[in-house]
């Protein structure tokens, strides 16, 4: 019966610029008189594909798109669960989350359903695997991001340092493997209030995450089978003791623990950090003189290794979904693929953002060889490597969010010193168990 | 039946109708949803009923405690500090005779701002690394930048000067009205008397004033939970739960974790403190208004 949507399915070539990519499988239609409604995320990075791609939809399949909302992915969040409390869900298409999906439930539609075997595809299986909540596939990813280290050159070719560290720690001076190297380095290198070592955002989700993935790097898990909490042993308080090491070192700056993404992202864009964890997003805006001041001296590495000999690897991937109440279906599953299409995720791509579909990656490296753009080839060669090898996402069970907001003030407590850390993992845990214990998994 | 459509309910009716639609039943839903365990995200849990559940685990919950001790912490430092600074901006303009309406509009502008964008400002204001505040203070020596937004007293003391920044004009007015509104004899009569100008204010100014303070009190007791947003920018209660206030923790509670019945059961019980101060100040008022007219 659906099958009828996809009479117009066609397969082409797509060419963009001086490469072409592989054969993609396109899924037009005459949608005239069809408006969809969407609530988008909204934000400098995200909004450059809507630009774009709205018009190219809308000429090519005669339909409308209405964006209902365009806000941050947090106040998204809010919004939908809003949406749901209220059963208003009036609109069609939403911008989502492999970290988030799981807690809205079924208002979002399985695409197995709907898109063609042959548009999936195109799609690398590992994504689509993280797209799926309970065997429904209810996103369409659009990038994927981990995160990986970016430093300043410079620090590791000036004959002083080399020696001096060489001295006090007894190895060579040369961009970290490991994360006892990061903060060895950090420690060297930071000369507060002046410049800083490292920093690292510092409260909600995003601690959470990162202390997630040192844990899993240390050898350690989060949860055992059952989603009881067994982040408070070894491996949990020798992550957690390397945030509050650096905290206490002073290598990273005082209001660390205010910090969210853009926070981070722009103190090593300032000139006044030495290594910065962060997602391949910012590689553009780094190495842009009118952006940056570090612009043509950074360097990237993988994410280093934690004492398990795992590299760190918090992952995900921003998606789009469709909800189960969308009265035009065909339309909407039409503008899901044309958001995650080889040419939208081309354009995101250029942006520096990881793509999803196998053939993007091999057609963006293209392009950075041909323009002789090292810097880029670098970055995009590392975060290949990175979400083949070492990518892990967070446990995707619907109390994610919940967990990390009983975690975050423990962890910061314990690095502000007003707690031990096994203390304040303790008492992470014991939330944690109540939470898990409300939501039934035990 | 006809006496009844003749009387007066029938007037009375539009408005009982109005007022219970939108604020009873709200609040009749809400009450209900704090014995549920209704989560945002699975609607069917509105309607299995829990009893105290939540109430007995908020009784518990040393957090929650701690959140409601340092909200009635910072309403009674931060009320009473924005009704010194108005009640010494209100006298000094009452002072002077040329350009009182210009200073009088220059002094509403910090309410013209949002309560986000006023977050804003001042998180940028106490940014430890390229706020104004350190740069400031670099200026004069103090080289080690100071940590304003993440020591506990510090973070307390920002926020709170964000928040008077943004009310104290709100003071300012009400009282300011309250003085042009002072009969000139009795200050008069009182010179001549002999007395000097804090016996005046003292025994006269306060005594008129204290009305149109009770009244300041209460208006801005009501709508002080507006600075949530204003904390929300700053610290969003953080870092280790240091700034927590009751509307940052409800709100998380509710719409981020998603558990709408127990972030009512919060509200529930924070309610009883909007009635204790509301409760008080409406004493005062009355009890200054009887003093002035037995005077």
């Amino acid at each position: 019966m659906m099958l009828r949507l996809f009479l117009s399915l066609i397969l082409a070539v797509s060419f963009f610029g001086s490469f072409s990519a592989k054969a993609e499988t396109e899924l037009w239609g005459d949608y005239s008189g069809v408006t969809l409604r969407v609530k988008l995320i909204g934000g400098g990075q995200y909004e450059g594909l809507y630009n774009e791609v709205i018009p190219w939809w809308e000429e090519n399949t005669g339909g409308k798109i209405e964006i209902v909302t365009q806000k941050n992915h947090f106040e998204l969040d809010k919004e939908i669960k809003k949406d749901i409390a209220s059963g208003n869900l009036d609109f069609c298409v939403a911008s989502n989350h492999t970290s988030f999906a799981s807690q809205y439930g079924d208002i979002y539609t399985d695409l197995n359903n709907i898109m063609p075997a042959s548009v999936l595809a195109d799609y690398t299986p590992l994504i689509l695997e993280h797209s799926t909540v309970n065997g429904r596939l209810v996103q369409m990813p659009r990038h994927s991001d981990v995160s990986n280290l970016y430093y300043q050159k410079s620090l590791y070719e000036d004959a002083d340092n080399k020696a001096n560290f060489k001295a006090k720690y007894g190895y060579d001076l040369t961009p970290p493997e490991t994360w006892d190297q990061v903060k060895d380095q950090a420690i060297f290198f930071s000369n507060p209030p002046d410049f800083y070592g490292t920093q690292y955002v510092g409260k909600e989700e995003a601690i959470a995450g990162r202390f997630y993935e040192l844990v899993i790097a240390n050898g350690g898990a989060l949860f055992d089978e059952d989603y009881r909490p067994i982040f408070n042993s070894p491996a949990g308080v020798e992550a957690l003791q390397w945030f509050i090491d650096l905290y206490n070192a002073k290598a990273v700056p005082d209001g660390v623990l205010n910090y969210l993404w853009d926070d981070t992202g722009l103190g090593f864009a300032s000139g006044t950090i030495a290594m910065n964890l962060d997602w391949a997003g910012w590689a553009g805006f780094f190495n842009d003189p009118e952006n940056s001041k570090v612009a043509g001296d950074i360097g990237l590495v993988r994410a280093p290794m934690g004492s398990g000999g795992l590299r760190t690897g918090w992952s995900g991937s921003h998606s789009f979904s469709m909800t189960e109440s969308c009265p035009d279906k065909e339309a909407a599953a039409s503008f899901l693929w044309a958001l995650t299409s080889n040419k939208a995720q081309m354009i995101e791509a250029r942006g520096g953002l990881s793509p999803t579909r196998p053939a993007i990656w091999d057609a963006i490296i293209a392009e950075k060889k041909a323009e002789g753009d090292e810097f880029m080839l670098m970055v995009f060669e590392t975060f290949k490597m990175s979400l083949a090898e070492d990518a892990f996402t967070p446990p995707l069970i619907p109390e994610w969010i919940e967990f990390t907001n009983a975690l975050y003030p423990e962890l910061q407590a314990a690095i502000l010193g007003d707690k031990s850390p096994e203390d304040a993992l303790a008492t992470a845990s014991k939330k944690a168990t109540e939470i898990m214990e409300d939501a039934g998994y035990f | 039946m006809r006496k009844f459509l003749n009387g007066p309910w029938v007037l009375l009716m539009p408005t009982l109708i109005i007022l219970t639609c939108v604020v009873l039943l709200p609040l009749l839903l809400s009450l209900w949803t704090s014995f549920t365990p209704f989560k945002l995200t699975k609607p069917d849990t509105l309607y299995r009923f829990v009893g105290f559940r939540n109430y007995e685990r908020l009784i518990g919950d040393l957090d929650f405690w701690i959140a409601f001790g340092r909200t009635v912490l910072f309403l009674a430092i931060a009320l009473n500090l924005e009704l010194v600074f108005g009640l010494g901006i209100a006298l000094l303009i009452n002072k002077i005779t040329y350009g009182q309406r210009t200073l009088r509009t220059l002094m509403m502008f910090p309410m013209m701002f949002s309560p986000i964008l006023v977050g804003f400002q001042w998180k940028y204001i106490f940014n430890d690394n390229i706020g104004l505040m350190n740069n400031f203070l670099r200026e004069f020596g103090v080289i080690q930048p100071i940590p304003w937004l993440v020591d506990g007293i510090l973070a307390n003391v920002s926020i709170m000067a964000a928040e008077i920044w943004s009310s104290t004009s709100v003071f300012a007015i009400l009282l300011l009205a309250g003085l042009l509104g002072i009969p000139k004899d009795p200050i008069e009569a009182a010179k001549v008397d002999g007395c000097n100008s804090w016996q005046v204010f003292k025994n006269i100014t306060l005594p008129f004033l204290m009305p149109f303070v009770f009244i300041a009190m209460t208006i801005r007791s009501l709508d002080v939970a507006r600075a949530y947003d204003i904390v929300q920018m700053m610290t969003g209660g953080g870092p280790a739960k240091r700034t927590e206030l009751l509307w940052t923790l409800i709100s998380r509670t509710g719409y981020v974790d998603a558990k709408m019945g127990m972030a009512n059961a919060m509200s529930y019980i924070s309610i009883f403190l909007s009635i204790a101060f509301t409760f008080f100040f409406f004493y005062k008022l009355v009890e200054a208004r009887q003093r002035l007219s037995y005077e």
